[in-house]
């Protein structure tokens, strides 16, 4: 259980009256949001939230493997580590993020919200593949951002609009041997750490093998 | 027959005692939680057996403008649910969501590292089509050693949602698991140890590891 597949999704709904909550409600309303501004999906005050900043414990270690979001309105997704935008625009300035479009959430989900229920019925494939993967190193607090460019409505008709992470948490000694990669320069996934694990305990062997070739055959 | 590919399909409304508006909000288990199809006694594994569990899925979603659907309209096969303000919320489908839980655990947290509701019918649809497509792949595994009790819990949090039967849209999850029995769940639990992934491939390389070490053996006597 050290090495585990997580999902997190986020969308703009809470209970009526409500801009936002903790974990889910029955029957959510969706909420007006700002355009052009950046929300954490983990705390930043719309839909559904969670109890303190998005974060990993000296013991742990995170790699954001998907990010996606609903795919009309404009919508991105930017991921923030500490104070550091991760994706940027050529001349160093910052963006967005990964748009809707481009890594739809939910996937085969139309570009267009309001037209698809008559008229036009596109299932978004995704275009952009979070790859390499975003490490979230031990002791850093880790954002979400997500931002409309046009108004998801008024109070009479709003849109309800989502995201979506995929992350892998390595835990105790599974997060030491995350590190131990990184070090080396080796992409970090289940199967490298695995492979780690394999080569510890072949050199736990062989040098066992060679203290009792040492000793004159006994152990 | 000592590694097989096992599935097992949960739809609310299957039985006399179908999914109602109290259960909404709350998880209920698809094998003993009394709400559609249920088994006779907890899933767990005996001493003798390790399973390992590949894929979970559950009803999807879609999100439009509310207004759009009206209740008990449909959207891509989906039914719009809601009660009072909720009526027409552009949520439309269940909004539900499917999370393991081994022994007393639950293998889906937020980044808070509390538990939450699990994998969303939107990444992990069941089932799937060109509307609605996995976005979630679960890897690693999940590994249930012998001896330990699992189970997946459904959480819906859209009322009226769920069709009347199976051929109305009604709430239904899925789980793809290997069982590996007998000799196969040893060799399982010795690739846990050595840190191998657990798969019928390698549990099949594990094998031909041992008769070519036992035929090496003989030729160098």
């Amino acid at each position: 259980m050290s090495m585990r597949s997580q999902v997190y999704e986020w969308s703009n709904l809470a209970a009526s009256g409500q801009t936002s909550s903790l974990r889910r409600t029955v029957d959510a309303v969706p909420v007006v949001i700002p355009t052009n501004r950046e929300y954490d999906i983990f705390i930043g005050g719309i839909g559904n939230n969670i109890t303190k900043p998005a974060e990993t414990t000296a013991t742990q270690f995170i790699v954001i493997e998907d990010i996606a979001c609903s795919a009309y309105l404009g919508g991105a997704l930017q991921v923030r580590i500490n104070t550091t935008d991760y994706f940027q625009n050529p001349d160093v300035t910052d963006q967005a993020g990964v748009p809707g479009l481009a890594s739809p959430y939910p996937r085969g989900s139309s570009d267009s919200a309001v037209t698809d229920s008559i008229t036009d019925y596109v299932q978004l494939l995704k275009s952009f593949d979070l790859y390499p993967d975003v490490y979230v190193l031990p002791g850093q607090v880790f954002q979400i951002l997500y931002s409309l460019q046009s108004t998801n409505g008024a109070a009479a008709v709003t849109t309800v609009v989502a995201a979506f992470v995929k992350y892998t948490l390595y835990d105790g000694p599974d997060a030491l041997i995350a590190n131990k990669l990184l070090e080396l320069g080796v992409t970090i996934n289940p199967n490298n750490v695995d492979w780690y694990k394999r080569t510890l305990i072949e050199q736990q062997q062989r040098s066992r093998v060679a203290a009792v070739a040492t000793n004159g055959g006994s152990a | 027959m000592s590694m097989r590919s096992q599935v097992y399909e949960w739809t609310s409304q299957a039985t006399a005692s179908p999914w109602t508006n109290t259960n909404t909000g709350n998880s209920v288990s698809i094998f003993i939680g009394g709400v559609g199809n249920n088994i006779t006694k907890p899933a767990e594994t005996t001493a003798t057996q390790f399973v390992v569990i590949e894929d979970v899925a559950v009803s999807p979603t879609a999100f439009m403008p509310s207004s759009t659907i009206t209740p008990g309209g449909f959207y891509r096969g989906l039914i719009q649910g809601g009660l009072g303000d909720a009526g027409c919320n552009g949520v439309i489908g269940n909004r539900a969501y499917i999370q393991v839980r081994i022994n007393t655990t639950d293998y889906f947290l937020d980044p808070d590292n509390v538990g939450n509701d699990g994998i969303p019918g939107s990444a992990s649809p069941y089932p799937r089509s060109t509307n609605f497509q996995p976005a979630f792949n679960l890897y690693p595994d999940v590994y249930v050693l012998p001896g330990q009790v699992f189970d997946a819990l459904v959480t819906c949090y859209q009322n009226s949602a769920f069709g009347s039967s199976v051929a109305t849209n009604a709430l239904s999850a899925f789980m793809k698991y290997t069982l590996y029995d007998g000799p196969d769940a040893l060799i399982a639990n010795k690739l846990l140890e050595m840190g191998i992934s657990i798969n019928p491939g390698n549990v099949d390389w594990y094998k031909r590891t041992l008769i070519q070490s036992q035929s090496a053996a003989p030729a160098m006597a």
